[in-house]
C-alpha cells in the first residue's frame, strides 16, 4: 500500500535519513523503530511531505505522492499525527476535530463549517475514543493524553485509507497507553493500515505485525516483532539495553 | 469506513442529541441578531434628522466610521481569521480610489456604481500580490507588506497620468449642501452592513474554519487536508476587495485623489489598531473599534486642539485599553464570558 523506495533527506553534510526503503502493507501495522536520532521522524515527515526529501520516491496505493503537497497526500487518504500534539488552540475539541473534513471544489468552502452530519460524525469518533466529555472544551486547556486522542480524533475524521502515528504513546501513563492500544487495533480491525513510529517497546512488540528498525538513517532489520527482537544488529543498536534492562529488573 | 456505527449505542445517540440541542439553544440565546440590525436600520433613518437640521458633523462622522468598518472587516479577514497582519492594505485603498476616481473623472460615472468594480480589480492584485508575499508568515510578512506600500507610494507619486505626487481633483456633486453628503453616507453604511455580513458569513463556513486552523498552525493545518495556500490568498483577496470598495467612494467623497491621501502609513496603522483595539478575528470588532477610534480622535482634536497633544491622548488611551483587554475588547469579554449579548455578532 505504501512504498518508500531509496528515501533520503540530508540536512547540510547530516544524513538524517539515508536511503530507506521500506513499505506498509494493507490492513497491517508497521512499525518503524530506533534509537533516539535515528531519522525515524524525518522519515515519516518526508512520507507524508511536510519535509521536501531530498531524493527518493514514496508511492501510494500506486501513485506517486512525494513531490504532491501535504492536503493532497491527505485528499488520497494518508493522514499523519504529529509527536508533539500539535492541536490549534482557540478552538474546541469539536472544531478542532471538524477542521479535519475534506473539503473538496471551491463551493464546499462557502458552505456552513459544521454540518450536522459532520457534527454526528465528529461526536461518533469522539464517542468510539470515549472523549465526548471535552466535546466542547477548548483545545487549549486539554491534558497531554487529550490531547493525543484529539488528534486520533481528528485523523479518523478525514476518512483515512493509512494512519501514520508519531509516538501515539509518548508521555502518557499506563492506563491511557491501554486504552491507545486498544484503539490502534480496533482501527486495524476496521480495516485501516497503520504505520506507527514509537519508542514503547511493549506497544510495539504487542501490535504490529512488521517492525522496520532504523538507525542512523539507515534500516538496519525488518520483519516480524520476533525476528527483529532475535536480530543481533537490532540488539546491538537499541534493543539490547532495554532487554538487559528488563532482565534485570 | 463508518466509526459512527462501532460503539455507538442507541442510548449515547440519544443522550448526545438532546446535549446537543441544549447547546444550540444557549448559543441562540446569548446571540441577539436584532441589535446590528436595529443598528442598521437606525443609521439609515439618521439623515431624516436633515429636515430638523444641521447633522452635517454626525454625518460625517457615521460616514467616516463606516468607512473604517468597511477597510477593517476586511482587513480582519486576512489579519483577523487567517492571522497575516498587513501594514499594506492601504495599498488596496489607493487602486480602488485612483480606478474608480479616474474613471469618475473622465467619464462621469458615479464611484458608488464603480465600488464593487474597484472591489474586483483590488481582489484580483490583491490575489496576485498574496501569491508572493504569503509564502512567509510573521515579522517577514508584516515588512513584506510594508515594502508593498512603498513601492505602490513611488509608482502613484511618479505616473502623471494620474496627477503625479500633486493628484488630481475629482469634481464635486451639485446637490444642497443639506443633502450632498447622503449618496455617500448611504454608500458607506450599506458597504460596512455588507462587510461585517460577509465577515459573518466566512467565520461560519468552512473556509473560516480552515483559515482559523491555519493561523494556529499552519503544518498542522496543511497535514490535515487544508489548501492553505489556496485558503489565504483567497483570503488576502477577499480582504482587499473591502478595503478597495471604500477606497473608491472615499475618493469622490473627498473630491480629490492624492497619494498623500490614500499612501499614508496612518490609513493602513489605523485598520489595524481597530480591529486589535475591538477584538481581532471577532465579527463585532472592528465594529467597536472604528467608533472608539473615530470617538477617541474627535473628542481629543476638540478638547486639545488639533495639536500634537491629541495623537498622544489618544495613543495613551488605546494603550491603557490594551492593557485591560488584552484581546481586544469584544475577544476579552467574549473569552470571560461577560460579552453583552447585543455585541455578540459572531
Amino acid at each position: 500500500m505504501l512504498e518508500v523506495k531509496g528515501l533520503c533527506k540530508y540536512f547540510g553534510g547530516i544524513r538524517a535519513v539515508d536511503d530507506c526503503t521500506f513499505t506498509a502493507e494493507e490492513g497491517q501495522i508497521t512499525a518503524l523503530i530506533g534509537p533516539n536520532g535515528a531519522g525515524k521522524t524525518t522519515a515519516f515527515n518526508c512520507v507524508s511531505r511536510t519535509m521536501m526529501p531530498t531524493r527518493g520516491e514514496v508511492w501510494l496505493d500506486g501513485r506517486r505522492i512525494d513531490r504532491l503537497r501535504p492536503h493532497k497526500i491527505t485528499g488520497m487518504g494518508l493522514s499523519r499525527t504529529f509527536q508533539i500534539s500539535r492541536n490549534l488552540a482557540d478552538m474546541t475539541v469539536l472544531e478542532n476535530v471538524i477542521a479535519q473534513a475534506q473539503v473538496r471544489g471551491w463551493r464546499d468552502l462557502f458552505r456552513p463549517a459544521m454540518s450536522a452530519a459532520e457534527i454526528d460524525k465528529a461526536m461518533g469518533i469522539l464517542d468510539f475514543l470515549g472523549i465526548t466529555r471535552i466535546a466542547h472544551e477548548d483545545g487549549s486547556n486539554l491534558s497531554y493524553g487529550q490531547k493525543k486522542l484529539m488528534d486520533l480524533a481528528a485523523l479518523l475524521m478525514s476518512d483515512p485509507k493509512i494512519i501514520l502515528l508519531d509516538e501515539p504513546a509518548g508521555g502518557v501513563n499506563l492506563s491511557l497507553l491501554e486504552e491507545i492500544i486498544g484503539h490502534i487495533r480496533k482501527l486495524n480491525e476496521a480495516g485501516l493500515t497503520v504505520l506507527i513510529v514509537e519508542h514503547n517497546m511493549d506497544l510495539i512488540m504487542r501490535l504490529s505485525h512488521k517492525v522496520v528498525v532504523m538507525a542512523q538513517g539507515a534500516i538496519i532489520a525488518e520483519g516480524t516483532p520476533e525476528e527483529v527482537r532475535a536480530d543481533p544488529a537490532v540488539l546491538d543498536a537499541y534493543l539490547g539495553s532495554t532487554l538487559d534492562e528488563e532482565e534485570a529488573a | 469506513m463508518s466509526l459512527t456505527t462501532l460503539d455507538g449505542t442507541s442510548d449515547v445517540l440519544d443522550a448526545r442529541k438532546t446535549y446537543n440541542a441544549a447547546l444550540a439553544k444557549r448559543a441562540d440565546r446569548t446571540r441577539a441578531t436584532w441589535f446590528p440590525l436595529l443598528l442598521l436600520a437606525l443609521l439609515l433613518a439618521f439623515p431624516a434628522m436633515q429636515f430638523l437640521g444641521n447633522y452635517n458633523y454626525a454625518i460625517h462622522l457615521i460616514l467616516f466610521t463606516a468607512s473604517y468598518v468597511v477597510m477593517a472587516s476586511g482587513w480582519n479577514i486576512l489579519g483577523g481569521f487567517a492571522g497575516y497582519i498587513s501594514l499594506g492594505h492601504n495599498v488596496f485603498f489607493a487602486i480602488g480610489g485612483y480606478f474608480a476616481g479616474m474613471i469618475f473623472a473622465r467619464l462621469g460615472i458615479s464611484t458608488i456604481i464603480l465600488a464593487p468594480f474597484a472591489g474586483l480589480l483590488c481582489a484580483v492584485v490583491g490575489y496576485g500580490i498574496g501569491q508572493i508575499t504569503l509564502k512567509v508568515r510573521g515579522p517577514s510578512f508584516i515588512i513584506s507588506s510594508l515594502a508593498l506600500v512603498m513601492i505602490v507610494r513611488i509608482l502613484f507619486d511618479h505616473w502623471e497620468f494620474v496627477g503625479g505626487s500633486g493628484g488630481l481633483a475629482l469634481p464635486a456633486n451639485d446637490l444642497p449642501v443639506r443633502w450632498a453628503k447622503l449618496p455617500y453616507y448611504y454608500a458607506f453604511v450599506v458597504m460596512a452592513a455588507f462587510a461585517v455580513w460577509a465577515s459573518y458569513k466566512i467565520k461560519h463556513s468552512k473556509f473560516g474554519l480552515g483559515l482559523r486552523a491555519l493561523s494556529k498552525d499552519e503544518i498542522k493545518a496543511e497535514s490535515a487536508g487544508i489548501d492553505t495556500r489556496r485558503y489565504k490568498t483567497l483570503a488576502f483577496a477577499i480582504s482587499a476587495f473591502f478595503v478597495g470598495m471604500a477606497g473608491a467612494v472615499w475618493g469622490e467623497y473627498l473630491t480629490y485623489i492624492r497619494p498623500n491621501i490614500f499612501l499614508i502609513i496612518l490609513v493602513s496603522v489605523n485598520m489595524v489598531l481597530i480591529c486589535i483595539l475591538g477584538g481581532k478575528g471577532t465579527v463585532a470588532g472592528p465594529v467597536v473599534g472604528a467608533i472608539l477610534i473615530v470617538t477617541f480622535n474627535e473628542f481629543f482634536v476638540a478638547t486639545l486642539g488639533a495639536s500634537e497633544i491629541n495623537i498622544l491622548a489618544t495613543g495613551l488611551v488605546m494603550a491603557s485599553v490594551l492593557i485591560f483587554f488584552p484581546l481586544g475588547i469584544v475577544g476579552t469579554l467574549a473569552k470571560s464570558g461577560r460579552l453583552p449579548r447585543i455585541l455578540n455578532w459572531d
